[in-house]
């Protein structure tokens, strides 16, 4: 089968969809994969019962239902798993992953599946089992010496951080936005990003086991050394660097990982620095560009534009009720009101007093001078979205962007778009209108934030709508897509993507890239069970 | 040296001894929980998050009947994240149900 007709015969695109749905049998509510029959889905089912116990496999509509929650667009409903199997240990998986090859059934592994945005446990195609890796939740080793820790895959960033605090361990983590309930094997896996010094999350990996669709455990780096000593201390290994190819792919599930953790510093500072105006986006670049490439500011810094930040605690119609765009300066003017600039910069300083005290007289003139109102907590109190800045720089923990999925209504709709750009000013102005075109094309707001990972900045735009209206739902979906065209043909490709358009990402990377993922996917999984449609590769 | 300088010194000296090792060895903890949680722990590490945070609504103190609590947290309405048995067990939500169904309004709890 050409590599085309293997992506057709999995349901993909919107032309193909209504033959592939068509075609597919029923089974439990969902589809089955067309080369799997109903009898061989149940021989799974019950060889999966065998290994994992009757109450972890999940086939019938009501037990399902936690699986197929989903915030992104997906008008036509086709990020839906036909069932899902819950392991404890990496023997079940093993052997899980063995039966799914004697039966072709595609599995899709999740960690936690809190992605929020990006579509949290739902596959990228139909009729995949769900392989929920939550119950896999031990926290095998932390050594405090060299600041490392190795997790399995269901354990939460709460879970590890009141592992420290109660073991008093001055260690940090690294939060995503929705800390309390992602896993940071999960997270790291799809390459996230948080707020401190090791706000890099991939960066700050090191070491991984993996099973591979044949069954057998891989150890990356030094794991694969009889009494190893540096599994989670050195990344590199001898030969090929693999670990980067088990993120945001589908070559093998990652069953245990290693992390570097901060340690605590004797001093913690939170600053943000306020721009008034809308237009302000490309001095504010230009001024934490120098800061940050240098680490005089240390810490991934967030640029969070007063409609993203609004959106955190209230409704659009609380603060505008006029017709189409909100206006740049009603946005200026609503963000004053609520002690926000347009733009609100948030960094960090750590280290000793005398040190944060000398950084922090040279950074201050710098953006002072760019027009920028640089505050600490003395000037913001209980500012509540200063408040959330300051818990996140220092890896605390809350789930206050949940909040944006009530923007536009009830329907709880939120996807996140996030391309790649150079860390420049006059690129960011062009990418922000851009997206504010698009978006207001279809009824949609620009609300967007900017993350200086340390060359580059990723441009995070919150497509907000209402998953209740099915209109607005359609036309989420129709300017996501155009968002990863537009951007695509003009160099800005996404970091990340939701599982409904991994797909359409693939395509802006080129067939070559395609094609040598697809030759890596064919060698490591040539039965092609493990999560088909990850970000667009197929066996 | 004053009470502010001993904190910095007795601080700085658990940040270098860190970064030089000599700080406390490996700690493991491979032993998996199979221990219920509390439902007040549940509640404070996933629910209290949004609910009484100006996020979610407030459900604490409102005598909300169990089945529409634990018919919720498995489906996720609208803006709420849908919680698997794997997550919140379905014995840990039954209990998690009663503890929201029969808790007082919690002060400092705030929004709608």
């Amino acid at each position: 089968m050409s590599e085309i007709n293997r992506r057709e015969a999995l349901g993909l695109g919107v032309a193909a969809l209504a033959g592939s749905l068509v075609s597919a049998s029923a089974f439990a509510g969902a589809q089955l994969p067309d080369n799997v029959s109903k009898g061989d889905y149940e021989s799974a089912l019950k060889a999966w019962r065998s290994i994992v116990g009757e109450e972890w496999v999940f086939a019938d509509t009501a037990t399902l239902q936690p699986y197929m929650k989903k915030f992104i667009p997906d008008p036509f409903n086709r990020c839906v798993p036909m069932g899902a199997v819950a392991p404890q240990s990496l023997e079940e998986v093993q052997a899980i992953v063995k039966v799914a090859g004697k039966y072709g059934i595609p599995l899709w592994p999740v960690s936690t599946g809190k992605n929020m945005g990006y579509g949290q446990a739902s596959p990228a195609t139909p009729g995949q089992v769900i392989l929920d890796l939550k119950r896999m939740n031990r926290i095998l080793e932390v050594n405090v010496e060299l600041g490392t820790a190795l997790l399995e895959p269901g354990v939460t960033y709460q879970q590890l951080k009141d592992y420290l605090v109660e073991n008093d361990i001055p260690l940090w983590i690294d939060v995503p936005t929705v800390g309390p309930i992602a896993s940071p094997v999960g997270n790291t896996l799809d390459r996230g990003v948080g707020y401190t010094p090791y706000g890099e999350h991939f960066m700050f990996q090191c070491g991984m086991e993996v099973v591979l669709a044949d069954g057998d455990v891989l150890r990356t780096g030094m794991g694969s050394l009889p009494n190893q000593k540096t599994w989670t201390a050195f990344k590199w290994g001898y030969g090929p660097y693999l670990d980067g190819m088990f993120t945001q792919s589908n070559f093998g599930i990652v069953t245990k990982m290693g992390l570097w953790l901060m340690p605590k510093p004797p001093v913690y500072k939170p600053f943000v620095v306020q721009f008034p105006k809308v237009s302000d986006i490309d001095r504010m670049i230009e001024a934490l560009r120098p800061l940050r490439v240098s680490s005089l500011i240390p810490n991934c810094v967030l640029m969070m534009g007063a409609a993203y930040q609004l959106a955190m605690f209230k409704r659009r119609d609380e603060i505008y009720d006029g017709p189409g765009d909100i206006p740049d300066e009603h946005l200026e003017r609503v963000a004053a009101e609520n002690g926000l600039g347009a733009w609100n910069s948030y960094f960090a300083l750590y280290g000793t007093q005398d040190s944060v005290a000398a950084i922090e007289q040279v950074v201050r003139p710098v953006l002072t001078a760019a027009g920028g109102n640089v505050y600490s907590e003395e000037e913001m109190h209980d500012n509540p979205w200063f408040h959330h800045h300051q818990q996140l720089m220092q890896g605390g923990l809350n789930l206050d962007e949940v909040g944006l999925t009530r923007w536009r209504g009830n329907g709880g709709g939120l996807a996140w778009f996030a391309p790649v750009g150079p860390v420049t000013g006059d690129d960011a102005r062009e990418q922000a209108a851009l997206a504010t075109a698009i978006l207001s094309k279809y009824g949609l707001d620009y609300t967007a934030a900017w993350a200086i990972g340390w060359r580059d900045l990723h441009h995070i735009c919150a497509l907000l709508y209402d998953r209740s209206d099915e209109q607005m739902h359609r036309r989420a979906d129709e300017c996501y897509r155009e968002l990863v065209n537009e951007f695509g043909k003009r160099g800005w490709g996404v970091y990340r993507v939701g599982t409904a358009h991994m797909e359409l990402a693939a395509q802006q990377f080129g067939e070559k890239n395609r094609e040598v993922n697809q030759t890596l996917k064919r060698a490591l999984d040539p039965k092609g069970i493990i999560a088909p449609g990850k970000s667009g590769i197929y066996n | 040296m004053n009470i502010l300088d001993t904190k910095l010194s007795v601080r700085l000296s658990i940040w270098v001894a860190l970064l030089l090792g000599f700080g406390t060895s490996a700690i493991a903890d491979p032993a998996p929980s199979a221990q219920p949680r509390e439902p007040a722990a549940i509640y404070k590490t996933i629910c209290g998050y949004c609910h009484g945070k100006n996020i979610g609504p407030i459900i604490l103190g409102r005598g909300l009947p169990k089945e529409y609590i634990t018919s919720m947290a498995r489906s996720g309405p609208n803006g709420m994240p849908a919680f698997r048995p794997t997550e919140i067990s379905n014995d840990e939500l039954d209990a998690l149900a009663v503890f929201i169904s029969q808790s007082d309004a919690a002060e400092g709890e705030y929004g709608q």
